[in-house]
């Protein structure tokens, strides 16, 4: 046998072993992922209204408890009326409600944005008055780690909150990510719309910041009825 | 004959302090300073890469009579990324959190020299029970200095271990303040620099 032939041989046959070995691992792992990816998605939920912290580790048992309690998966229509799971149409959005006693305390929207690598998703969440950012997370993202990846990171999360994203006259203007600190480049009327970027990231802040307004702008009939105290 | 007399002592103890593959030849530092701003996910690294070079020597030492010599690298490469892959899979499907913050860097241990060099120095002129000593005695010389590293990192950085607060109230209201740059990668480099230091010194007499 010549010598090629036993090469290629070789890595054919390794090839196959190989690949049929990752394959048995990702089907057999697959289930236990996906509710890692689940139950990593009501965490950040649960996070983006400051229900829990990164400090504390938390039991699978208390995270799904907290969120069975809290909140409440419901759909909107382009007119902003919410509606439930089984009446929605295809072109409604989905949104959360964190609910306590039957008083909305603010509703969480699922953000997907485009990032400088790929996609980036999170939730943001506004407080019922319909213009405070209440907190925003992100629970996927192919950013450069130490870059743009800072994006998953607590300091540059935490910015969110308090934000609002109307304008002094009471205009929609979505929140953005600033170059560089918001004290130093943003004037100060402002400065409530704006959060800090990340040094080394503007791209990332760039595309961000416009996932988010796009995201807002789909959501702003929802964001009016708030507003305009039509929803409680 | 005594045990510490042996080849397989030998070879399973030489990597973890003498020929260290991070202190002693300087291998996988780009690893090392990513991941130890923890202890807990040095750990996990230290644990995946250790998995990942144990197998990979005994796989590689297994078929050395069969690689053909062109393509060895492939084939090594093959080996490596295969479990590496799996190891990934694992962690993602047990222990999701530390998966997210190891990110890129437990698919990266591909890359790693400290493998590949054991695979091609190693496990491609020894037998299996050998090469696996020497995977596991590289891999667990690799996590002591990332948990030596990430000890005096977190403790210094964060005043805490395994994120527990270790350093008493009492100190930061004595005045003590965390070291901001322990977090950052220069002090990384710092810490590998003095263990580096530390080994040479004392394994030169």
């Amino acid at each position: 046998m010549s010598s090629y032939l036993r090469s290629i041989i070789f890595a054919a046959v390794l090839t196959v072993i190989c690949g049929s070995l990752l394959t048995l691992a990702s089907t057999g792992l697959k289930e236990y992922q996906l509710k890692n990816i689940a139950l990593d998605k009501q965490k950040n939920i649960l996070k983006s209204v400051g229900l829990i912290h990164d400090k504390k580790p938390l039991s699978l048992d208390t995270i799904d408890k907290l969120y069975a309690e809290n909140i409440k998966q419901v759909w909107v229509d382009v007119s902003g009326k919410i509606i439930p799971e089984q009446n929605k149409s295809q072109d409604d959005l989905p949104v959360y409600l964190y609910v306590i006693q039957n008083n909305i305390q603010s509703y969480i929207i699922p953000v997907d944005s485009r990032g400088l690598w790929g996609r980036i998703l999170g939730y943001l969440a506004i407080k019922n008055d319909g213009t405070t950012v209440s907190g925003f997370t992100v629970y996927s993202h192919s950013e450069t780690p130490g870059l743009g990846g800072e994006i998953e990171k607590g300091w540059f999360q935490k910015n969110f909150s308090g934000k609002k994203i109307l304008d002094d006259r009471g205009n929609f203007v979505s929140v953005a990510i600033a170059k560089g600190l918001v004290k130093d480049k943003i004037h100060d009327t402002r400065q409530k719309n704006v959060v800090d970027g990340i040094s080394g990231a503007t791209l990332t802040g760039k595309f961000l910041s416009a996932g988010l307004k796009r995201t807002l702008i789909q959501y702003e009939p929802l964001s009016k009825k708030f507003r305009n105290n039509q929803i409680k | 004959m005594k045990i510490t007399r042996t080849k397989a002592f030998k070879v399973f103890f030489t990597p973890i302090w003498e020929s260290n593959p991070v202190s002693g030849q300087i291998l996988g530092i780009c690893s090392a300073l990513a991941v130890t701003v923890q202890l807990k996910t040095a750990i996990v690294m230290g644990l995946a890469l250790t998995f990942v070079l144990a197998f990979s020597n005994l796989s590689i030492s297994l078929m050395r009579n069969l690689i053909p010599r062109n393509i060895r690298i492939i084939i090594e490469l093959t080996v490596i990324a295969t479990l590496v892959i799996f190891a990934d899979q694992v962690l993602k499907a047990f222990l999701y959190d530390i998966s997210k913050q190891l990110s890129i860097f437990v698919g990266l241990i591909i890359t790693n020299c400290i493998i590949l060099g054991r695979a091609e120095t190693y496990a491609l002129g020894n037998p299996p029970f050998l090469s696996l000593l020497d995977g596991i005695g590289n891999g667990l010389g690799y996590s002591q200095i990332l948990i030596t590293v990430a000890v005096l990192r977190e403790l210094l950085g964060a005043g805490k271990l395994f994120g527990f607060q270790v350093i008493p109230d009492a100190f930061y209201a004595a005045g003590y303040v965390n070291m901001g740059f322990m977090v950052l990668a220069p002090g990384a480099f710092i810490a590998i620099g003095l263990i580096v230091w530390v080994q040479k010194t004392v394994s030169k007499e």
